[in-house]
C-alpha cells in the first residue's frame, strides 16, 4: 500500500498527522475516487446499530463481581491483623483521653471562676498600712510545709483574709455612737438647740465668735 | 467529569467498590460484544464469551490486578482476554485459519480469501434490510480483515491499538482495513445489484 493510500485511510479516521493536507492528497482522481468509495463504506459501518449481550449474561458477571469484591474485603480484614490492634488499642485510649481532658479543661475553669469571685480588697485609708501588692492577693501560702517564706507566712489563711478590718470597723462604730445625742428615728432639732458645751462636738451659729 | 478507567479499577480493586465495576461493564460492554459477536457470528457463543470474558476479567483483578499492569489501558487488557477467548473458541471449531500476513501487496485478490462458507444465502440476502447485509458483507471477510474492522468500529481502537493487539506492524493493519471497507463495499454492491435483478425479472 502506498503511503499516500495509507494517509488517506488514517485521515479518514481521524489519525492522519496535522500537517497532512486531504485536498493535495485528494488533488488526484485516483487517491479521490478510492477516498470516496472507503468513506461511504465506512458512513454505513459507523451507523450500524451497537449491539449488547444479554441481560441475564450482565446481571451474571455483576453477581460474580459482587461476590469477589466482598470475598476481597473479607481477605483484606484478614491480612491487617496488626491495624486492628493498632485500632482497638485507638479506640480504648482515645475516651480515656477524652475523660482526662474533661477533668483537666473543668478543673482548669473551676479555678479561674473562684479566682473571679474573690472579692477586690477596698481601699480606704484608714486600711492603707494593710494594703499588700496585687500579687500576694491571690497566693495560697501554706504554713511553711515547703519552706516558703513571706510576710503573711505564718497563718494558713490567705494573707488578705486575717479578718481585722471588720473588728475595727465596728469598734470605731461603737466608739462613735455614744457621743452623738441624736439617734436614728428622732424629731428634727434646730441647729440652736443642739449642745454646745463641747466646741468639739454640736454645731454653733455663723454669728457667734466663741 | 467521568473517571478514568484506571480509578474504577482502582476503586474496585482497593475499596470493592462494586459501583466502580458496573460502570467499567456498561462503558465496554458493547466494544467487546460487538467485537466478539463479528468474531463468532453466532449472539449465543458471544454471549458465553463475553461472559467468560469478564469473569476472566473479575477474577484477574481480585488476584492484585494480575496481569492487569498497563496503565489508562483497561480496554485493551480486556480485548485482549476476549480475542484469546474468541480464538481458542474458532480454533476449536476449526473455523480460524492463519492467514499469512500480506503486508502492503496490493498484488493479491483479497475477494478470493472470502471464505465460501459465508452465511450469504440467497434467500437471507432477498429479506434482510441493510444493517443485514453489512453483517453478512463483515462476516463474509477474511477473518483478519474482518478482525481489524471489528477491533476499529466496534471497539474503537486506534490503528496502533489494534497493531500492538494483534501483534502486526501498523501499516499492515491499515492495508487490512483498507481491504476490509473495499471488499465489504464490493460486497454490498454485488448484492444490490442482484436484489435490483431479480426484482426486474419478477417485473418481467
Amino acid at each position: 500500500m502506498s503511503n499516500e493510500k495509507r494517509d488517506i485511510l488514517l485521515h479518514l479516521y481521524g489519525e492522519g498527522e496535522p500537517d497532512q493536507d486531504l485536498r493535495t492528497l485528494l488533488s488526484k482522481p485516483a487517491l479521490k475516487s478510492e477516498y470516496s468509495a472507503l468513506s461511504e463504506t465506512k458512513f454505513r459501518l459507523d451507523i450500524k446499530k451497537k449491539e449488547r449481550p444479554d441481560r441475564a449474561v450482565i446481571d451474571r458477571i455483576l453477581a460474580a463481581s459482587r461476590n469477589e469484591a466482598t470475598q476481597n474485603g473479607k481477605k483484606t480484614r484478614l491480612d491487617r491483623g496488626p491495624v486492628s490492634r493498632r485500632v482497638q488499642l485507638r479506640k480504648m485510649l482515645l475516651p480515656a483521653l477524652s475523660m482526662a481532658a474533661v477533668v483537666v479543661v473543668s478543673v482548669g475553669i473551676g479555678w479561674i471562676a473562684f479566682s473571679n469571685s474573690t472579692p477586690e480588697p477596698i481601699l480606704s485609708s484608714m486600711y492603707e498600712n494593710e494594703i499588700v501588692p496585687p500579687e500576694s492577693l491571690y497566693r495560697f501560702v501554706p504554713s511553711g510545709k515547703a519552706g516558703i517564706s513571706t510576710a503573711s507566712s505564718q497563718s494558713e489563711t490567705l494573707s488578705w483574709d486575717d479578718g481585722s478590718s471588720i473588728p475595727n470597723l465596728h469598734n470605731r462604730i461603737s466608739s462613735l455612737k455614744p457621743t452623738s445625742p441624736l439617734d436614728w428615728g428622732d424629731s428634727a432639732l434646730p441647729l440652736e438647740m443642739l449642745p454646745s458645751s463641747n466646741s468639739r462636738s454640736g454645731f454653733q451659729t455663723a454669728g457667734s465668735n466663741k | 467529569m467521568h473517571p478514568s478507567d484506571e480509578d474504577l479499577v482502582v476503586r474496585y480493586v482497593e475499596h470493592g467498590d462494586e459501583s466502580a465495576f458496573r460502570t467499567l461493564l456498561d462503558r465496554h460492554q458493547e466494544r467487546v460484544f460487538g467485537y466478539l459477536l463479528g468474531m463468532v457470528r453466532d449472539r449465543e457463543v458471544a454471549n458465553d464469551l463475553f461472559q467468560e470474558t469478564f469473569l476472566k476479567v473479575i477474577s484477574a483483578l481480585s488476584k492484585k490486578r494480575g496481569s492487569y499492569t498497563v496503565q489508562g489501558k483497561f480496554l485493551g487488557w480486556v480485548l485482549r482476554i476476549a480475542r484469546n477467548a474468541a480464538l481458542d473458541h474458532l480454533r476449536a471449531r476449526k473455523k480460524w485459519r492463519d492467514v499469512e500476513s500480506v503486508g502492503d501487496s496490493e498484488e493479491v485478490d483479497y475477494w478470493s480469501r472470502i471464505p465460501d462458507e459465508a452465511p450469504s444465502a440467497e434467500e437471507e440476502i432477498h429479506q434482510i434490510e441493510m444493517a443485514d447485509l453489512l453483517q453478512a458483507g463483515i462476516a463474509a471477510l477474511p477473518e483478519e480483515q474482518r478482525e481489524v474492522l471489528l477491533l476499529r468500529h466496534e471497539s474503537e481502537m486506534t490503528f496502533r491499538e489494534i497493531a500492538d493487539l494483534t501483534g502486526c506492524s501498523i501499516n499492515t493493519a491499515l492495508g487490512r482495513m483498507r481491504y476490509a471497507l473495499i471488499n465489504l463495499r464490493r460486497h454490498l454492491t454485488s448484492q444490490q445489484r442482484k436484489d435490483l435483478s431479480e426484482v426486474v425479472v419478477a417485473h418481467e
